[in-house]
Protein backbone atom coordinates (compact mmCIF):
# COMPACT_ATOMS: atom_id res chain seq x y z
CA UNK A 1 0.00 0.00 0.00
CA UNK A 2 3.13 2.67 0.81
CA UNK A 3 4.60 1.52 -2.37
CA UNK A 4 1.14 2.24 -4.26
CA UNK A 5 1.37 5.33 -2.38
CA UNK A 6 4.63 6.50 -3.09
CA UNK A 7 4.36 5.96 -6.83
CA UNK A 8 1.08 7.74 -7.00
CA UNK A 9 3.03 10.52 -5.58
CA UNK A 10 6.14 10.43 -7.52
CA UNK A 11 3.57 10.58 -10.45
CA UNK A 12 1.96 13.93 -9.57
CA UNK A 13 4.78 15.50 -8.33
CA UNK A 14 6.88 15.24 -11.65
CA UNK A 15 3.84 15.88 -14.00
CA UNK A 16 3.04 19.26 -12.42
CA UNK A 17 5.04 22.66 -13.14
CA UNK A 18 5.24 25.04 -10.47
CA UNK A 19 6.29 28.43 -11.00
CA UNK A 20 5.23 31.82 -9.28
CA UNK A 21 2.35 32.05 -12.07
CA UNK A 22 0.92 28.70 -11.87
CA UNK A 23 0.90 28.90 -7.90
CA UNK A 24 -1.13 31.92 -7.78
CA UNK A 25 -3.65 31.15 -10.33
CA UNK A 26 -3.47 27.50 -11.38
CA UNK A 27 -2.09 27.67 -15.04
CA UNK A 28 1.11 25.95 -15.69
CA UNK A 29 3.17 27.18 -18.48
CA UNK A 30 2.09 30.96 -18.70
CA UNK A 31 4.81 33.88 -18.69
CA UNK A 32 3.81 37.88 -18.41
CA UNK A 33 2.77 39.51 -21.19
CA UNK A 34 1.63 43.00 -19.92
CA UNK A 35 1.70 43.73 -16.74
CA UNK A 36 1.02 47.23 -15.79
CA UNK A 37 -2.21 48.56 -17.30
CA UNK A 38 -4.82 51.60 -16.16
CA UNK A 39 -7.30 49.45 -14.98
CA UNK A 40 -4.90 47.07 -13.03
CA UNK A 41 -6.09 43.96 -15.81
CA UNK A 42 -2.61 41.73 -15.95
CA UNK A 43 -2.30 39.95 -19.81
CA UNK A 44 -0.35 36.59 -19.61
CA UNK A 45 0.63 34.14 -22.64
CA UNK A 46 0.98 30.76 -23.07
CA UNK A 47 4.73 29.56 -23.56
CA UNK A 48 3.61 26.10 -23.58
CA UNK A 49 0.62 24.14 -24.16
CA UNK A 50 -1.25 23.13 -20.92
CA UNK A 51 -3.81 21.30 -19.73
CA UNK A 52 -6.47 21.88 -16.61
CA UNK A 53 -9.57 21.21 -15.11
CA UNK A 54 -11.13 18.74 -13.89
CA UNK A 55 -9.52 15.12 -15.59
CA UNK A 56 -7.52 17.89 -17.91
CA UNK A 57 -10.45 18.97 -19.57
CA UNK A 58 -9.58 22.11 -20.62
CA UNK A 59 -6.53 22.13 -23.04
CA UNK A 60 -5.09 25.06 -25.05
CA UNK A 61 -1.47 25.89 -27.05
CA UNK A 62 1.39 28.12 -26.83
CA UNK A 63 0.84 31.22 -28.47
CA UNK A 64 2.62 32.62 -31.40
CA UNK A 65 3.68 35.96 -30.21
CA UNK A 66 3.21 37.35 -33.65
CA UNK A 67 0.04 36.67 -34.06
CA UNK A 68 -0.65 37.48 -30.05
CA UNK A 69 0.94 40.96 -30.79
CA UNK A 70 -1.23 41.78 -34.18
CA UNK A 71 -4.28 41.15 -32.19
CA UNK A 72 -3.61 42.93 -28.70
CA UNK A 73 -4.67 46.80 -29.33
CA UNK A 74 -8.12 45.18 -29.92
CA UNK A 75 -8.10 43.02 -27.40
CA UNK A 76 -6.86 45.76 -25.37
CA UNK A 77 -8.78 48.88 -26.45
CA UNK A 78 -12.03 46.03 -25.32
CA UNK A 79 -11.22 45.42 -21.92
CA UNK A 80 -10.21 49.10 -21.40
CA UNK A 81 -13.92 49.73 -20.92
CA UNK A 82 -14.08 47.88 -17.87
CA UNK A 83 -12.48 49.84 -14.51
CA UNK A 84 -10.54 48.92 -12.08
CA UNK A 85 -13.57 48.59 -9.99
CA UNK A 86 -16.30 47.07 -11.95
CA UNK A 87 -13.00 44.37 -12.49
CA UNK A 88 -12.68 43.94 -9.18
CA UNK A 89 -16.46 43.48 -8.35
CA UNK A 90 -16.57 40.89 -10.94
CA UNK A 91 -13.38 38.95 -9.97
CA UNK A 92 -11.26 39.48 -13.42
CA UNK A 93 -7.56 39.91 -12.81
CA UNK A 94 -5.64 37.86 -14.81
CA UNK A 95 -6.49 37.13 -18.98
CA UNK A 96 -4.56 34.07 -20.25
CA UNK A 97 -3.86 34.42 -23.76
CA UNK A 98 -3.64 31.12 -25.72
CA UNK A 99 -4.42 29.50 -29.13
CA UNK A 100 -6.87 26.33 -29.73
CA UNK A 101 -8.70 26.59 -26.48
CA UNK A 102 -10.65 23.27 -25.93
CA UNK A 103 -13.25 22.18 -23.01
CA UNK A 104 -13.86 18.47 -23.13
CA UNK A 105 -13.15 18.53 -26.99
CA UNK A 106 -15.72 21.05 -27.63
CA UNK A 107 -13.16 24.40 -29.33
CA UNK A 108 -14.79 27.52 -27.51
CA UNK A 109 -13.38 30.96 -27.42
CA UNK A 110 -13.18 31.96 -24.00
CA UNK A 111 -13.15 30.16 -20.14
CA UNK A 112 -14.12 32.29 -17.54
CA UNK A 113 -13.01 31.12 -13.64
CA UNK A 114 -13.96 33.57 -11.53
CA UNK A 115 -12.24 31.62 -8.62
CA UNK A 116 -8.82 32.16 -10.10
CA UNK A 117 -9.79 35.53 -11.31
CA UNK A 118 -8.85 34.45 -14.69
CA UNK A 119 -10.49 34.71 -18.19
CA UNK A 120 -8.85 31.92 -20.89
CA UNK A 121 -8.79 33.31 -24.40
CA UNK A 122 -8.35 31.53 -27.59
CA UNK A 123 -6.67 34.59 -29.56
CA UNK A 124 -7.44 32.18 -32.52
CA UNK A 125 -11.54 32.56 -32.06
CA UNK A 126 -13.53 33.37 -35.04
CA UNK A 127 -12.38 36.86 -36.18
CA UNK A 128 -15.79 37.94 -36.68
CA UNK A 129 -17.03 37.25 -33.40
CA UNK A 130 -14.07 37.72 -31.89
CA UNK A 131 -14.59 41.15 -29.57
CA UNK A 132 -18.67 39.98 -29.10
CA UNK A 133 -16.91 36.58 -27.80
CA UNK A 134 -14.69 38.85 -25.35
CA UNK A 135 -17.68 40.70 -23.66
CA UNK A 136 -19.92 37.43 -23.90
CA UNK A 137 -17.33 35.80 -21.65
CA UNK A 138 -17.27 38.74 -19.42
CA UNK A 139 -21.06 38.35 -18.61
CA UNK A 140 -20.66 34.71 -17.60
CA UNK A 141 -18.26 36.51 -15.02
CA UNK A 142 -20.76 39.29 -14.33
CA UNK A 143 -23.19 36.97 -13.89
CA UNK A 144 -21.17 34.79 -11.68
CA UNK A 145 -20.31 37.14 -9.46
CA UNK A 146 -23.80 39.07 -9.05
CA UNK A 147 -26.24 36.13 -9.29
CA UNK A 148 -28.78 37.52 -7.16
CA UNK A 149 -28.98 40.66 -9.87
CA UNK A 150 -29.28 37.96 -13.07
CA UNK A 151 -32.32 35.11 -12.02
CA UNK A 152 -32.61 32.70 -14.78
CA UNK A 153 -36.33 32.41 -13.93
CA UNK A 154 -37.42 35.85 -14.01
CA UNK A 155 -35.03 36.64 -17.47
CA UNK A 156 -36.75 33.24 -18.78
CA UNK A 157 -39.91 34.35 -17.85
CA UNK A 158 -40.11 37.23 -20.92
CA UNK A 159 -40.02 34.13 -23.34
CA UNK A 160 -43.48 33.02 -25.07
CA UNK A 161 -44.78 30.49 -22.79
CA UNK A 162 -44.44 28.04 -25.35
CA UNK A 163 -40.47 28.46 -25.90
CA UNK A 164 -37.96 26.15 -23.71
CA UNK A 165 -34.17 26.03 -23.38
CA UNK A 166 -32.00 23.81 -23.80
CA UNK A 167 -30.98 21.28 -20.53
CA UNK A 168 -27.34 22.83 -21.19
CA UNK A 169 -25.26 25.22 -23.41
CA UNK A 170 -23.34 22.37 -25.13
CA UNK A 171 -26.21 19.91 -25.29
CA UNK A 172 -28.08 21.34 -28.03
CA UNK A 173 -27.18 22.42 -31.62
CA UNK A 174 -28.49 25.80 -31.06
CA UNK A 175 -24.66 27.14 -31.50
CA UNK A 176 -24.78 29.94 -34.25
CA UNK A 177 -23.50 33.03 -33.82
CA UNK A 178 -25.19 35.36 -36.40
CA UNK A 179 -27.49 38.19 -35.58
CA UNK A 180 -31.30 36.93 -36.42
CA UNK A 181 -32.90 39.08 -39.00
CA UNK A 182 -36.17 38.72 -37.38
CA UNK A 183 -35.15 38.12 -33.18
CA UNK A 184 -38.71 37.23 -31.90
CA UNK A 185 -36.53 37.38 -28.61
CA UNK A 186 -33.33 36.24 -29.50
CA UNK A 187 -30.25 37.70 -31.20
CA UNK A 188 -29.11 34.80 -32.09
CA UNK A 189 -29.24 30.98 -32.40
CA UNK A 190 -27.06 30.56 -29.58
CA UNK A 191 -29.38 32.86 -27.63
CA UNK A 192 -31.43 29.68 -27.43
CA UNK A 193 -29.70 27.73 -25.84
CA UNK A 194 -29.87 28.59 -21.94
CA UNK A 195 -30.76 31.53 -20.27
CA UNK A 196 -27.25 32.68 -18.78
CA UNK A 197 -25.85 32.35 -22.63
CA UNK A 198 -28.91 34.39 -24.02
CA UNK A 199 -27.88 37.38 -21.13
CA UNK A 200 -24.52 37.00 -22.46
CA UNK A 201 -25.50 37.40 -26.13
CA UNK A 202 -27.30 40.93 -25.09
CA UNK A 203 -24.88 42.23 -23.25
CA UNK A 204 -21.65 41.07 -26.11
CA UNK A 205 -24.23 42.73 -28.60
CA UNK A 206 -25.11 45.80 -26.36
CA UNK A 207 -20.73 46.28 -25.85
CA UNK A 208 -20.22 45.79 -29.42
CA UNK A 209 -23.31 46.94 -31.44
CA UNK A 210 -25.46 49.13 -29.06
CA UNK A 211 -26.98 50.87 -32.64
CA UNK A 212 -28.01 47.49 -33.94
CA UNK A 213 -29.53 46.25 -30.79
CA UNK A 214 -31.63 49.67 -30.16
CA UNK A 215 -32.87 49.17 -33.30
CA UNK A 216 -33.92 45.55 -32.91
CA UNK A 217 -35.71 46.33 -29.59
CA UNK A 218 -38.46 48.99 -31.13
CA UNK A 219 -39.81 45.94 -33.02
CA UNK A 220 -39.62 43.09 -30.36
CA UNK A 221 -41.20 43.82 -27.02
CA UNK A 222 -39.77 40.33 -25.39
CA UNK A 223 -35.86 41.73 -26.60
CA UNK A 224 -36.82 44.93 -25.21
CA UNK A 225 -37.67 43.79 -21.99
CA UNK A 226 -34.63 41.56 -21.68
CA UNK A 227 -32.30 44.31 -22.97
CA UNK A 228 -33.59 46.35 -20.03
CA UNK A 229 -33.37 43.57 -17.82
CA UNK A 230 -30.02 43.49 -18.13
CA UNK A 231 -28.72 47.23 -18.43
CA UNK A 232 -31.23 48.06 -15.12
CA UNK A 233 -29.28 45.72 -13.15
CA UNK A 234 -25.91 46.04 -14.72
CA UNK A 235 -26.08 49.35 -13.51
CA UNK A 236 -26.53 48.22 -10.18
CA UNK A 237 -23.04 47.06 -10.18
CA UNK A 238 -21.17 50.25 -12.08
CA UNK A 239 -24.07 52.85 -14.40
CA UNK A 240 -20.79 53.55 -16.61
CA UNK A 241 -20.20 50.09 -18.13
CA UNK A 242 -23.52 50.33 -20.88
CA UNK B 1 61.77 -18.29 -10.80
CA UNK B 2 59.61 -15.80 -11.46
CA UNK B 3 60.90 -13.02 -13.85
CA UNK B 4 60.23 -9.54 -12.62
CA UNK B 5 58.81 -7.00 -15.57
CA UNK B 6 59.79 -3.27 -15.24
CA UNK B 7 56.75 -0.74 -15.93
CA UNK B 8 57.35 1.12 -19.18
CA UNK B 9 57.38 4.91 -18.44
CA UNK B 10 53.97 5.23 -20.42
CA UNK B 11 52.64 2.28 -17.80
CA UNK B 12 53.57 4.41 -14.94
CA UNK B 13 52.35 7.69 -16.56
CA UNK B 14 49.37 5.78 -16.75
CA UNK B 15 49.32 4.73 -13.12
CA UNK B 16 50.01 7.95 -11.97
CA UNK B 17 47.24 9.32 -13.83
CA UNK B 18 44.58 6.61 -12.73
CA UNK B 19 45.96 7.73 -8.82
CA UNK B 20 45.27 11.51 -9.28
CA UNK B 21 41.80 10.94 -11.28
CA UNK B 22 40.45 8.54 -7.72
CA UNK B 23 41.63 10.78 -5.45
CA UNK B 24 40.06 14.04 -7.44
CA UNK B 25 36.67 11.63 -7.97
CA UNK B 26 36.74 10.45 -3.76
CA UNK B 27 37.39 14.45 -2.46
CA UNK B 28 34.73 15.83 -5.07
CA UNK B 29 32.17 13.70 -3.69
CA UNK B 30 32.22 14.59 -0.44
CA UNK B 31 32.97 17.95 -1.03
CA UNK B 32 30.06 18.40 -3.85
CA UNK B 33 27.61 16.53 -1.45
CA UNK B 34 28.16 18.75 0.51
CA UNK B 35 25.96 21.86 -0.27
CA UNK B 36 26.91 24.04 2.29
CA UNK B 37 30.68 24.35 2.02
CA UNK B 38 30.51 27.31 0.92
CA UNK B 39 27.60 29.27 2.18
CA UNK B 40 28.00 31.99 4.94
CA UNK B 41 26.23 30.65 8.03
CA UNK B 42 25.72 34.39 9.44
CA UNK B 43 27.23 34.51 13.00
CA UNK B 44 24.91 35.93 14.99
CA UNK B 45 27.17 37.20 17.34
CA UNK B 46 28.93 39.58 14.53
CA UNK B 47 25.28 41.03 13.54
CA UNK B 48 23.69 44.21 14.96
CA UNK B 49 20.11 45.71 14.00
CA UNK B 50 18.70 48.90 14.69
CA UNK B 51 15.44 47.46 15.31
CA UNK B 52 16.01 44.01 17.11
CA UNK B 53 12.68 43.47 18.19
CA UNK B 54 11.46 42.97 14.33
CA UNK B 55 14.22 40.79 13.68
CA UNK B 56 13.86 36.99 13.45
CA UNK B 57 16.33 34.39 13.00
CA UNK B 58 15.03 31.11 10.47
CA UNK B 59 17.84 28.37 11.04
CA UNK B 60 18.58 25.76 8.61
CA UNK B 61 21.04 23.05 7.08
CA UNK B 62 23.50 25.39 5.97
CA UNK B 63 23.01 28.21 8.13
CA UNK B 64 20.79 31.03 9.73
CA UNK B 65 18.54 32.82 7.12
CA UNK B 66 17.65 37.12 9.22
CA UNK B 67 14.34 38.18 8.11
CA UNK B 68 13.56 41.56 8.69
CA UNK B 69 9.69 41.61 9.44
CA UNK B 70 7.44 45.03 8.57
CA UNK B 71 4.71 45.58 11.20
CA UNK B 72 4.09 48.74 9.37
CA UNK B 73 2.95 47.23 6.12
CA UNK B 74 0.80 44.40 7.11
CA UNK B 75 0.87 44.71 11.63
CA UNK B 76 -1.66 41.86 12.30
CA UNK B 77 0.26 38.99 10.06
CA UNK B 78 3.82 40.49 11.54
CA UNK B 79 1.78 39.70 14.62
CA UNK B 80 0.78 36.67 14.00
CA UNK B 81 4.16 35.10 12.92
CA UNK B 82 5.77 36.62 15.67
CA UNK B 83 3.47 34.48 17.55
CA UNK B 84 4.31 31.46 15.69
CA UNK B 85 7.72 32.01 15.74
CA UNK B 86 7.82 32.54 19.68
CA UNK B 87 5.65 29.11 20.27
CA UNK B 88 8.05 27.35 18.67
CA UNK B 89 5.84 26.64 16.05
CA UNK B 90 8.17 26.43 12.47
CA UNK B 91 10.15 24.65 14.33
CA UNK B 92 10.84 20.86 11.56
CA UNK B 93 8.36 22.79 8.61
CA UNK B 94 9.23 21.26 6.11
CA UNK B 95 9.84 23.72 2.62
CA UNK B 96 7.54 21.15 1.28
CA UNK B 97 6.80 23.35 -1.63
CA UNK B 98 10.31 24.93 -3.67
CA UNK B 99 10.48 26.22 -7.23
CA UNK B 100 13.83 26.96 -8.28
CA UNK B 101 15.79 29.96 -7.95
CA UNK B 102 12.19 31.50 -7.80
CA UNK B 103 10.46 30.64 -4.24
CA UNK B 104 10.32 28.54 -1.27
CA UNK B 105 7.35 27.68 0.99
CA UNK B 106 7.17 26.52 4.02
CA UNK B 107 5.08 26.64 7.37
CA UNK B 108 2.30 24.54 7.59
CA UNK B 109 1.85 23.47 10.94
CA UNK B 110 -0.35 20.66 10.77
CA UNK B 111 0.88 18.50 8.03
CA UNK B 112 4.03 20.17 6.95
CA UNK B 113 6.67 19.08 9.85
CA UNK B 114 9.35 16.73 8.94
CA UNK B 115 8.48 14.33 11.51
CA UNK B 116 5.04 14.47 10.71
CA UNK B 117 4.53 14.83 6.73
CA UNK B 118 1.33 14.26 5.22
CA UNK B 119 1.40 14.93 1.68
CA UNK B 120 -1.87 13.76 0.54
CA UNK B 121 -3.13 17.16 3.19
CA UNK B 122 0.24 19.69 2.56
CA UNK B 123 -0.76 22.83 2.26
CA UNK B 124 -4.06 22.76 4.22
CA UNK B 125 -3.27 22.63 7.45
CA UNK B 126 -4.28 25.16 10.16
CA UNK B 127 -2.34 26.39 13.05
CA UNK B 128 -5.61 26.57 15.35
CA UNK B 129 -4.90 30.25 15.66
CA UNK B 130 -7.48 31.24 12.83
CA UNK B 131 -7.32 33.04 9.51
CA UNK B 132 -6.18 36.69 8.63
CA UNK B 133 -7.76 38.88 6.61
CA UNK B 134 -5.45 39.87 3.86
CA UNK B 135 -3.40 42.83 4.09
CA UNK B 136 -2.62 43.73 0.77
CA UNK B 137 -0.40 46.35 -0.15
CA UNK B 138 0.15 47.64 -3.56
CA UNK B 139 3.67 49.85 -3.10
CA UNK B 140 5.40 46.57 -1.94
CA UNK B 141 7.73 44.84 -4.49
CA UNK B 142 8.35 41.25 -4.41
CA UNK B 143 12.05 41.56 -4.83
CA UNK B 144 14.73 38.77 -4.19
CA UNK B 145 14.22 37.58 -0.59
CA UNK B 146 11.20 39.19 0.21
CA UNK B 147 8.41 37.10 2.97
CA UNK B 148 5.26 36.37 1.97
CA UNK B 149 1.95 34.75 4.32
CA UNK B 150 0.89 32.31 1.56
CA UNK B 151 -3.14 31.67 1.19
CA UNK B 152 -5.45 29.78 -0.16
CA UNK B 153 -6.82 30.85 -4.25
CA UNK B 154 -8.87 33.44 -1.53
CA UNK B 155 -8.16 35.90 -0.10
CA UNK B 156 -8.11 36.11 4.12
CA UNK B 157 -7.04 32.95 4.20
CA UNK B 158 -3.81 33.78 5.58
CA UNK B 159 -2.85 31.58 8.50
CA UNK B 160 0.71 30.01 8.82
CA UNK B 161 2.48 29.09 6.10
CA UNK B 162 5.03 31.79 4.12
CA UNK B 163 7.22 32.29 0.82
CA UNK B 164 10.12 33.35 0.31
CA UNK B 165 11.01 34.54 -2.84
CA UNK B 166 14.39 33.59 -4.06
CA UNK B 167 14.08 36.55 -7.57
CA UNK B 168 12.06 39.49 -8.11
CA UNK B 169 8.05 38.69 -8.62
CA UNK B 170 6.33 41.25 -10.02
CA UNK B 171 3.33 40.01 -10.38
CA UNK B 172 3.03 39.23 -6.88
CA UNK B 173 2.50 42.74 -5.90
CA UNK B 174 -0.64 43.26 -4.59
CA UNK B 175 -1.42 39.40 -4.39
CA UNK B 176 0.13 38.60 -1.16
CA UNK B 177 0.62 39.81 2.33
CA UNK B 178 4.31 41.15 2.77
CA UNK B 179 5.75 40.30 6.07
CA UNK B 180 9.50 41.74 5.69
CA UNK B 181 12.43 40.91 3.79
CA UNK B 182 15.54 38.31 3.88
CA UNK B 183 18.27 41.05 5.44
CA UNK B 184 21.00 38.22 5.60
CA UNK B 185 21.21 34.73 4.33
CA UNK B 186 19.38 34.44 0.74
CA UNK B 187 22.19 31.97 -0.41
CA UNK B 188 21.14 29.29 1.73
CA UNK B 189 18.10 29.55 0.56
CA UNK B 190 19.07 28.96 -2.67
CA UNK B 191 20.69 25.94 -1.08
CA UNK B 192 16.88 24.56 -0.07
CA UNK B 193 16.30 21.01 -1.95
CA UNK B 194 13.59 21.36 -5.37
CA UNK B 195 10.75 19.56 -6.30
CA UNK B 196 12.64 19.60 -9.91
CA UNK B 197 10.01 21.62 -11.93
CA UNK B 198 7.73 19.75 -9.51
CA UNK B 199 4.86 21.19 -7.14
CA UNK B 200 5.97 19.05 -4.06
CA UNK B 201 9.37 18.22 -2.68
CA UNK B 202 10.29 14.34 -1.57
CA UNK B 203 12.32 14.03 1.46
CA UNK B 204 12.43 17.76 1.55
CA UNK B 205 14.91 20.31 3.42
CA UNK B 206 13.08 22.31 6.72
CA UNK B 207 13.32 24.68 9.61
CA UNK B 208 15.48 23.58 12.12
CA UNK B 209 14.47 26.17 15.19
CA UNK B 210 12.85 29.93 14.19
CA UNK B 211 13.44 32.35 16.53
CA UNK B 212 12.96 36.28 17.34
CA UNK B 213 16.62 37.80 17.33
CA UNK B 214 16.18 39.12 20.86
CA UNK B 215 15.30 35.72 22.23
CA UNK B 216 18.79 33.67 20.98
Amino acid sequence: MKILFLFILIFHISHVNADEIYNLIKIPNLEIYKLKNDNNIRYLSAKGDFKIGINKNISCDKVNINNLNSKFPLIEKNLNRYNSNFLNKIKLKYIVFCENLFISEINTGGIPDNKNRTLILDINFNKKYFERMMHHEIFHMIQNTHIEYFDENKFSSFNMTSFNYAECSTCSDRLNLDLYEKTDGFLTEYSKSIPSEDMAEIFSFLMTDKEIIEDKINSDKILNNKVNFIRLNLAKIDKNIL
Amino acid sequence: MIKTIKASKSEKILFIFLICLSIFAFTSFFLLKNKCLFVDKNNLNKLNFNNPDNIAVMNVECGNVIIELYPNISPKAVERFKILIEQKMYDGSAFYKVSENTFVQAGDIEYGNINNLDYSKIGSGKSGLGLLKSELSNDFKFTEGSVGFARATEFDTEDSEFFITLKEIPIYQGEYTPIGKVVYGLDILTNIKTGNKAIYVLRPDYIKTFRMFNSN
